[in-house]
């Protein structure tokens, strides 16, 4: 008993002289002094000021690091790269991006390793980790998304990270791109006969034997550009106030009216419920528009969730669905 | 495993003629009312179609739409709900009769959790199992469950406590393996959270028809044990004399009700509590209805009555909250809120009896001044070694100069942020540690039942339940209100297990029983609540169901700290008085203590203690339980001696769960309360085998 006491006592000593440091203390800040400041206000309406447009961007949000790369900056650090790299392709990220762990507990020690001199966040966080990390680097809080008005809030999200990086004239481009974009595939629609026409956007999954579909509502980012392409959408229950996104089984399906049904998989993630799971199922065969062969399964890889280049790969994909 | 009791009131009730009228008069009424039952669950959908459509369909009118939906989707749910209630119900029946103790189910003896957690860890891997093997599967898990918690128990025959408590740490062990799996494999196992708790939703037939014929066999084999269960009943020694072979009937028995079970878990996740409330149901009649225990009349209707139990929570979920509900609440929720209030009503009605605990001052022996201070010192270098691990060790490992200089002042930018939120982590593991160990300690004593606990009792949960809910009505409530209404809940809930195992005096097993269904409710009303407000927030429901120091700051820890100091001194103040509690209620009397005060003050700072830790960083079970035993085991039973050692222990515990946590997996993180169960739960385990009752 002793014996393992001193034995232990003697162990704990010899791990605390293990000394020595793992970075010159502290010194003068080096920076780019050069640059203008920049000063935005946040979803938080918190003000947030940098000496200069922010260069070293950690995201822990899938969209918005969409959106910062595709105004030109590359971010230093995304929670769950590997995960991104699965569900969004339309930016790619740079081998060289760390990952900091998962979207809902990134790791703080991975994230200040980094040095950032922004990160990037979304309510959804809570309150708590984002004070914590305003300690570590300025934070930049995003609304993930707004059932009220999702095509905007998306804007909103470019153009705040836009004005952090010092981009916004890439942003004005993206944006007016996004817009045409809008325009044209209206414009496609409406030029097949299709203006009007009816669409279901869902995703869903599989557990045991019950299958769940997730329905978009005009609340969400694809229900709402499905709308403003001309289309209207059949699934008219409620949805949550930020993402627009509904909850039913397979009978709920029975609701739903004839039009274009589109959904979204991924092959490396959860595969394909509706092509494969439901193809013998009696309600699924006898929906109106499973008989009328209007299923359509959108490439994979675009993000339900994510910035102006992510609705673009979903506005192709919708309109050629429709007016294949 | 023999048995030389005398039989029990029920042995007799066995041997009573079977009144055949009666008995055939209750089958006709159950199948009765599970038609009914049937015909209210199919009209319930999340479809349009209703009672009209379905009355329309049997007269050969139907549209297409609603034969689908029949087809597809209501029959498939209600042939679901039959098969898992009956299968459920006939292995609670035969797992009571074989541990000859009412409160034996599948999830009391762990059987659920194991057959789910083998689901999880197959669906984890990627092994897209067909229906049939996964049943497979999940057998060999639930077996591997049962037949731990039946040795812990000696087959149960030992009384319900040990049965219960050995039953609730397996299943709370492999439900932290669970929870790990669906972290570690997030986007694998998806949806499989709400499924966790068990649904009846159904996609298709296939399930059901690939499980129905396993279930039949299973209830066939039920039926040919039944003669053999009948003379079980009677004891071990007279079945032997009787030419009945006790162990192979005993084995065979398992076998069946974890076939039974497991097959029920494949169809719609672990089902909380049917097996437990169904059997429990039919005796509830057995007074009326003579034979009614007789095991080829009891099994069958034991099935029945799961059935009906099964349903019933289906119909009352959709009716009361909409078709909609049914998607988003899991059934297995419903049953949960049903069985553990069946859970208290019966342990209410139990009588102690046998030897269900290890022999006051276990571990007692003499220990003197010199051990205390040495195992004291000693932990003390080890709680500084874990420490200052822990602010070296995460994602980035830093050395020991790193913190000098942070403590200086000097630190460069990264190590002082890194430090700077580290330090609010390492000091809520510290202090939440120390807290949870010390109301143990007390909580321990004053249910002189070295297996009490805050979790076990009820009162983590209740503070659980207490912070979700603050959480969810009010995002943005502070520390202190979270504390507060957490430390109200803990305390309320505490109180409801107090008054509820009150009669005419306070019986520790029955308080450990009662703890243990109030425990359950609570963490099904934490899974409702999550579910049901914010069902895509999977780190929400990985805090408050597994503990997190994941985000802390200094201010959430303040009421941790503040607990500490006003109770610590407190429970210390009465640490003679813990003494005398910690032998029997006589003694303490005789010597003048006021029992009833001490012992109510005492449990109120213990839930006070918990509730703050809970506020702090989650629900974070086995530190109050493994602590204080370790340190009685240390330095024996005094508690002056004990409540120190104890809260080093406890400290050290959870700050290296913490540390682990955090780095194993980095940049991705295991929530601390996960470890403390998966190290904590194991110590559990072995404390019961090493005080199981030898057979006598």
């Amino acid at each position: 008993m002793r014996r393992t006491a001193i034995a232990l006592v003697a162990a704990a000593l010899f791990g605390l002289t293990a000394c020595g440091t793992s970075e010159p203390t502290a010194s003068g800040n080096t920076s780019n002094a050069a640059a203008q400041p920049v000063s935005l206000t946040d979803a938080r309406n918190k003000k947030i000021d940098l000496k200069a447009p922010a260069a070293k961007v950690v995201v822990l949000e899938w969209g918005a690091a969409e959106s910062l790369v595709s105004l030109g900056v590359m971010p230093v650090g995304v929670a769950d790269t590997k995960g991104y790299t699965n569900w969004v392709t339309a930016e790619k990220l740079d081998p060289s991006v760390k990952d900091v762990g998962t979207r809902g507990e990134a790791s703080v020690d991975a994230i200040v390793a980094l040095n950032p001199d922004l990160v990037i966040t979304t309510t959804d966080e809570a309150a708590n980790n984002i004070t914590q990390l305003e300690k570590a680097a300025p934070v930049l809080v995003i609304r993930g998304s707004d059932a009220a008005k999702p095509i905007e809030q998306m804007k909103t999200n470019l153009d705040l990270i836009a004005q952090a990086v010092g981009k916004t004239e890439q942003a004005k481009q993206l944006t007016a791109d996004f817009d045409k974009k809008v325009a044209e595939g209206k414009q496609r629609i409406a030029d097949a006969g299709k203006a009007g026409s009816g669409f279901m956007m869902a995703d869903g999954w599989k557990q045991g034997s019950t299958i769940t579909v997730r329905m978009f509502t005009n609340g969400s980012l694809l229900g709402a550009l499905s709308t403003d392409l001309g289309l209207k959408n059949g699934w008219t229950g409620a949805g949550d106030k930020d993402y627009g996104l509904a909850q039913t089984d397979l009978e709920g399906l029975t609701k739903l009216p004839d039009g274009e049904f589109l959904y979204i998989a991924n092959k490396n993630d959860g595969g394909d419920v509706f092509g494969g799971d439901l193809a013998g199922n009696a309600i699924w065969k006898n929906l109106p528009f499973v008989k009328a062969g209007n299923v359509h399964r959108l490439p994979d890889g675009i993000w339900m969730f994510g910035g102006p280049k992510s609705a673009g790969q979903f506005i192709d994909a919708a309109v050629q669905a429709v007016t294949s | 495993m023999t048995q030389l009791t005398a039989p029990a009131p029920e042995a007799q009730a066995v041997r009573q003629p079977v009144r055949r009228i009666r008995v055939a008069g209750l089958f006709g009424a159950a199948i009765a009312l599970i038609v009914v039952l049937a015909a209210v669950h199919l009209t319930q959908g999340t479809s349009s179609v209703g009672a009209g459509d379905l009355v329309r369909l049997v007269f050969g009118q139907g549209t297409d739409n609603a034969a689908n939906v029949l087809v597809a989707s209501r029959l498939p749910r209600l042939l679901a709900g039959v098969l898992v209630g009956i299968a459920l119900g006939v292995a609670g029946a035969g797992l009571q009769s074989l541990a000859r103790n009412s409160l034996a189910s599948p999830d009391t003896l762990g059987v659920n959790a194991g057959a789910y957690l083998a689901v999880v860890v197959v669906a984890a891997f990627g092994v897209p199992l067909p229906v049939l093997p996964a049943g497979g599967v999940a057998f060999l898990g639930g077996l591997a469950a049962a037949g731990l918690v039946l040795a812990l128990s000696a087959g149960g025959s030992t009384g319900p406590t040990r049965l219960i408590l050995a039953g609730s740490a397996v299943a709370m062990a492999l439900g932290g393996l669970t929870t790990l799996m669906l972290l570690l494999f997030r986007e694998e196992t998806v949806g499989t959270f709400a499924w966790g708790a068990g649904t009846l939703v159904q996609t298709d037939l296939h399930a059901v028809t690939q499980m129905a014929p396993v279930v039949a066999l299973g209830i066939v084999a039920a039926f040919l044990l039944a003669a053999k269960l009948d003379i079980l009943t009677l004891g071990d020694d007279t079945a032997s004399v009787l030419g009945v072979n006790v162990r192979r009937t005993r084995v065979l028995t398992t076998l069946v009700t974890v076939l039974l079970s497991a097959a029920a878990v494949t169809v719609a996740g672990p089902v909380g509590f049917v097996g437990l409330v169904a059997p429990v149901l039919v005796r509830l009649l057995a007074p009326v209805v003579p034979g009614l225990l007789r095991h080829h009349v009891l099994l069958p209707l034991s099935g029945l009555a799961g059935v009906l139990v099964v349903l019933a929570s289906d119909v009352v979920l959709r009716a009361a909250f909409g078709g909609q509900a049914g998607v988003e609440i899991p059934t297995g929720i419903m049953t949960m809120v049903v069985g553990a209030v069946v859970l208290i009503w019966l342990a209410r009605r139990h009588r102690d009896s046998g030897p269900s605990r290890a022999p006051a001052g276990t571990g007692s022996g003499l220990r003197t001044r010199r051990t205390f201070w040495i195992v004291t010192i000693a932990l003390a270098v080890l709680l500084t070694a874990a420490a200052v691990g822990a602010m070296l060790t995460g994602d980035a490992f830093l050395r020991t100069g790193d913190i000098v200089n942070w403590v200086n002042g000097q630190s460069g930018r990264a190590i002082t942020y890194v430090l700077d939120q580290r330090f609010p982590r390492v000091l809520s593991a510290l202090l939440c540690g120390a807290a949870l160990a010390i109301a143990g300690t007390t909580v321990q004593a004053v249910c002189r039942n070295p297996l009490a606990e805050p979790g076990i009792l009820g009162i983590t949960g209740g503070a659980g339940v207490g912070a979700i809910a603050t959480l969810i009505l009010l995002p943005s409530a502070s520390i202190w209100l979270l504390s507060g209404v957490a430390a109200v809940a803990a305390v309320v809930t505490f109180g409801l297990v107090y008054l509820i195992s009150w009669r005419g005096g306070l019986s520790s097993d029955r308080l450990v029983l009662i703890g243990v269904g109030v425990s359950s409710a609570a963490t099904a009303i934490i899974t409702l609540l999550i579910v049901a407000t914010d069902p895509w927030n999977l780190s929400l429901a990985m805090t408050w169901l597994s503990g997190s120091t994941y985000g802390r700051t200094l201010p959430q820890v303040a009421p941790v700290a503040l607990a500490l100091l006003v109770l610590t001194p407190v429970i210390a103040h009465g640490r003679r008085d813990l003494d005398l509690l910690a032998l029997d209620d006589d003694v303490p009397r005789i010597l003048g203590v006021r029992l009833e005060r001490t012992r109510l003050l005492a449990l109120l700072a213990a839930a006070l203690l918990t509730a703050a830790a809970v506020s702090a960083i989650g629900v974070v079970g086995f530190v109050g339980l493994v602590a204080p035993h370790a340190a009685r085991a240390l330095v024996g039973g005094r508690h002056a001696r004990i409540l120190p050692v104890a809260a080093l222990l406890g400290a050290i515990l959870v700050s290296l769960a913490d540390s682990l946590g955090r780095t194993v997996l980095a940049p991705a993180q295991i929530p601390a309360g996960l470890l403390t169960a998966l190290i904590g739960a194991p110590y559990f385990v072995y404390l019961l085998w090493r005080t199981r009752v030898p057979a006598r």
